[in-house]
């Protein structure tokens, strides 16, 4: 779908009805943060190129794709669920929280015998009911997103500390298994792999899609993030009170399912993983071109976000930058799509 | 506006003092310290030893003086409608430049290295506030995303100064700020005392305050009324900064590692729940200074209280996150609507028109 709106017919240099109406479309500040996001995306690929291939082997192949979902899928279900909030006009800063407490939980649950499946699902859960905590905290007590979701983040975080300050290793078999399992792709050198992982993210991935884009629910997400608290989403007949609630459900649910992912990659739980974790997300969600302010912004985005975060670290790591390069490179990157961001509202004014 | 007759006066009374925004933090607070006090009978005693004052409300001042600082800068900010996320990272920038500056001068016992790292710290965390400035009041973004700029970036800058190393020094001079006394006092209880006293001075007897209140009010109407808003913004990030580079100052002085991964993590978030359990809310357009030093005591009190209670130290965060929730709670206006405590709305289907502003 990114593709589709970033690009659509290239403007004719004849000027007419149409190409100032393709040209307003390729201007409309919705979609040009995202295809700068997209920009990056083949700026840095196309340096990744030229500077780390060799004669046998590419950078730009569907290894260095299958690589960077297997490091980065937890983030993106993550920000998924961030990309419903944001949208909405809110923030959720509990994620990373409760990546450590749904870690902790397997990881115990596992450790005490309960079957893998029911595990599972408790993880998700408990992402869910914390996202409900912070959801009824918004709607119904009117406490602002930001204190409810920091409220949120304490809880999980003082939670997974009283399950356990060490890390816990998972040596379930099943979940071992699940963790490992992935289908191997093309010959070598160029062997690449698709893992369960990426298979629940690609499933969050279209979930997202339809509920934001194709659904009462999305509209309303939408609606509430236009500055006016959902008034106008009310008076369209949409239900804003009962949706402001359900994005942080959304969003916590996310969170679980990101939790869970993360054990499958550190196959372990421990307190202090995921510290941070909502920066990135949040990061993610503002270079996939959605504003803070609420009301733009879209799931396709959010994935050329995380993409493009992932590709900056792979770049560093190519590079042999020394690691704190990364932060400051995700920093200047950020800087310069809120400028961006800032320059396409100034013009649209 | 309520008139009380002489029988329902105390009611009245009552009821006024509960919608005080300061009612329920100084309960929590006072209700926090005698369950301490109960549970640990010397905990209320302060002793003066060597001329020093000792005890564990001496050791809650102290401790409170980091969330202090920071919570000060971040209400003037908040008071602007703003939100400045970076104040943690800025507390390791600052401390990195000071230590590693004193490390690499190979004299830290002379007064005047410490004073330079010091200022050298201040005038770093202040470049880091105005640039915090520049983008909101200069290019008008989001303050969230502005200053979580810093907040991403910051450690990693902290890190480029100490070469990604915990930089350790010694210098006398430096580290009193942190643990040293004034006339019995520990230092940083008096550094907090004198820069809450110079902010409350300089904010409400002069009309600064007046003037970010009106700009977190309607930036666009007290523009046009002739208030230089894009200026205030601009020097509220920087005190902001300022006193985070403080806060880190005081914080790492006692310690003298400046540990560039570690040192103020958090702590943007502690400060702005100091902020809001002190009765400002985020939307900005109305703060209390007294409001954030007992939203600043209650956060260092629950710190204390975990082991006064005998608390494994892993529920500190735990304890924090039910008695925000408590406070917000308590504080909201649903709950009011339920006691009854809530003021009849004067006009009918007033209470609609409430707009709410996101973070």
């Amino acid at each position: 779908m990114t593709a589709q709106t970033v690009s659509p017919q290239v403007p004719t240099t004849r000027s007419g009805p149409r190409s100032a109406d393709v040209r307003r479309r390729l201007l409309d500040r919705r979609y040009l943060p995202t295809a700068g996001t997209v920009a990056a995306l083949l700026l840095l690929l196309v340096v990744g190129q030229l500077r780390y291939s060799t004669d046998d082997r590419s950078f730009i192949s569907m290894r260095l794709f299958s690589n960077l979902f297997i490091d980065n899928s937890y983030l993106l279900v993550l920000a998924i669920g961030m990309t419903f909030v944001i949208i909405s006009g809110g923030i959720d800063l509990s994620v990373g929280g409760v990546v450590a407490l749904v870690g902790l939980v397997v990881a115990k649950l596992l450790l005490n015998g309960v079957p893998l499946p029911v595990v599972l699902v408790v993880g998700v859960l408990v992402g869910t009911a914390v996202g409900s905590l912070i959801g009824v905290m918004v709607q119904y007590f009117r406490i602002q997103p930001f204190i409810a979701s920091l409220a949120g983040l304490f809880l999980a975080r003082g939670l997974a500390n009283m399950i356990g300050t060490t890390s816990i290793g998972i040596k379930d078999p099943g979940f071992e298994k699940l963790a490992s399992w992935k289908i191997k792709f093309g010959e070598r050198p160029d062997i690449w792999y698709v893992n369960l992982s990426m298979i629940v993210a690609a499933v969050v991935l279209l979930a997202a899609v339809y509920l934001l884009h194709y659904t009462r629910f999305g509209r309303t997400v939408y609606g509430l993030g236009a500055g006016d608290g959902g008034q106008a989403a009310g008076l369209m007949g949409l239900r804003p009170g009962a949706t402001k609630m359900w994005v942080y459900v959304v969003s916590g649910t996310c969170a679980g399912i990101g939790g869970i992912l993360f054990a499958f990659y550190t196959k372990s739980g421990y307190n202090l993983s995921g510290v941070g974790m909502e920066l990135d997300a949040i990061a993610s969600v503002v270079i996939g071109g959605a504003l803070l302010t609420g009301g733009v912004g879209y799931v396709l985005g959010t994935l050329a976000g995380v993409t493009l975060y992932g590709l900056i670290l792979v770049v560093c790591n190519r590079e042999g930058l020394e690691p704190w390069w990364n932060r400051i490179l995700i920093g200047a990157i950020l800087l310069g799509f809120v400028l961006l961001q800032r320059v396409l509202v100034a013009r649209r004014r | 506006m309520m008139t009380g007759t002489v029988q329902t006066s105390g009611v009245a009374w009552l009821t006024r003092a509960t919608r005080h925004h300061l009612f329920w933090p100084v309960v929590a607070l006072v209700a926090l310290w005698i369950a301490c006090g109960l549970v640990s009978p010397g905990f209320l005693d302060v002793k003066v030893v060597d001329g020093h004052l000792f005890g564990q409300l001496v050791d809650i001042a102290r401790n409170s003086v980091t969330f202090l600082l920071l919570a000060l800068g971040m209400c003037l900010v908040i008071a602007t409608g703003g939100i400045d996320l970076s104040v943690g990272a800025v507390m390791a920038i600052a401390l990195s430049v000071a230590l590693t500056y004193i490390d690499n001068s190979g004299n830290g016992e002379s007064t005047t290295v410490a004073l330079t790292a010091i200022g050298l710290a201040l005038a770093v965390a202040a470049v880091v506030g105005a640039f915090n400035g520049f983008l909101v009041a200069g290019l008008g973004i989001q303050p969230f995303i502005a200053t979580m700029i810093i907040l991403v970036a910051g450690r990693g800058i902290a890190l480029a100064f100490t070469s990604g190393q915990i930089t350790t020094t010694h210098s006398r001079p430096f580290k009193s700020i942190g643990s040293g006394f004034v006339l019995g006092i520990p230092t940083p209880v008096v550094i907090g005392a004198a820069v809450f006293a110079v902010v409350a001075l300089v904010v409400r007897r002069t009309a600064l305050g007046m003037l970010l209140e009106s700009i977190g009010i309607n930036r666009t109407a007290s523009h046009m009324a002739g208030v230089r808003s894009r200026n205030i913004t601009w020097l509220v990030y920087v005190i902001a900064g300022v006193l985070a580079g403080l806060a880190g100052l005081v914080y790492g002085a006692p310690t003298m590692a400046a540990d560039a991964n570690n040192i103020g993590q958090l702590m943007e978030l502690n400060a702005i729940m100091a902020v809001v359990i002190g009765g400002t809310k985020l939307d900005g357009g109305k703060f209390s200074l007294a409001g954030t030093i007992v939203g600043a005591l209650i956060l260092t009190t629950l710190d204390r209280a975990v082991i006064i209670f005998h608390l494994p130290s892993e529920s500190k965060d735990l304890f924090k996150a039910i008695v925000v929730i408590a406070i917000c709670i308590a504080g909201s206006e649903r709950l009011r609507e339920m006691s009854g405590l809530r003021r009849v709305p004067r006009l009918p289907g007033s209470q609609d028109k409430k707009v709410e502003v996101a973070a």
